[in-house]
């Protein structure tokens, strides 16, 4: 039987990413009015799923036999993002609204990841004659 | 998962900061007919509040240097020989501002901190399918 279980190791990738992303977006908002503090947050999944194998959301393996998994989550690249016009007078660049738009969109991704990871194993549970 | 506790660790400091300038704006609205009084400032600083986690924290107490109001009051028992005073500095209008932008803030903070919360759950929940 030829278990592929690339999805698997996708939907891993996806919630690990919004993890990550949601730590960086609760740093924002806690120095939401810390002078000189810079928004910051990381790549898209869409872009980090694109560099292919490389990328860091692969599980890594030493042997071909190794379905393998990092001990710690993989770190994704930090970039200064902000919304528009939204440096504050003392140098700050967190805009909260904003902030909270993209902690909506990784609740979003990681409700769809642990979706489709669940989704996943009923499958496979299913297909062992268990439910 | 991990990922997900320097989320609320982030988010605690958030929470913790905001109400230490909480505290500092209801001490000057206390004080704010003081003589003499000047207005405390709480300056925020970005400090790791664990290993790469930028959280927040509030920095030393600093005092506002701008000009005492004087205040008219011949039967004051400070008051001079032209029958002024030394007042506080406190801005009512300045201080409501700032305890608004505070809460503002810490609501901000709780509410990231409830959605790690509830992500973290969510993993939980799928071991214990």
């Amino acid at each position: 039987m030829d278990l592929n279980l690339n999805i698997l190791t996708l939907a891993r990738g996806l919630s690990g990413h919004a993890a990550e992303r949601q730590a960086v977006i609760a740093q924002n908002v806690a120095n939401a009015d810390t002078p000189d503090y810079k928004a910051k947050d990381i790549a898209p999944f869409s872009e980090v799923y694109a560099g292919g194998t490389d990328a860091p959301m692969a599980m890594l393996a030493t042997r071909p036999g190794h379905l393998g998994a990092g001990a710690d989550t993989p770190n994704f690249a930090v970039v200064e993002t902000s919304a528009f016009a939204s440096e504050s007078p003392n140098g700050n660049t967190v805009s909260i609204e904003d902030q909270m738009m993209r902690a909506a969109d990784v609740k979003r991704s990681h409700d769809l990841a642990l979706g489709v990871y669940a989704k996943s194993m009923d499958i496979l549970r299913m297909a062992l004659g268990r439910r | 998962m991990s990922d997900l506790m320097k989320t609320m660790a982030a988010s605690a400091s958030g929470m913790e900061a905001q109400s230490a300038r909480l505290r500092v704006v209801s001490e000057n609205i206390a004080n704010a007919d003081t003589p003499g009084y000047r207005r405390k400032l709480m300056p925020f600083e970005a400090f790791a509040a664990a290993p790469q986690v930028e959280g927040v924290r509030a920095g030393r107490v600093q005092l506002d240097r701008t000009e005492l109001t004087q205040v008219y009051d011949p039967a004051h028992p400070m008051a001079g020989a032209d029958g002024m005073y030394d007042g506080s500095n406190v801005n009512l209008m300045i201080e409501m501002a700032d305890a608004r932008e505070a809460q503002r803030s810490y609501e901000a903070n709780l509410r990231l901190f409830d959605q790690a919360r509830q992500m973290t759950s969510a993993v939980l929940e799928l071991l214990r399918r």
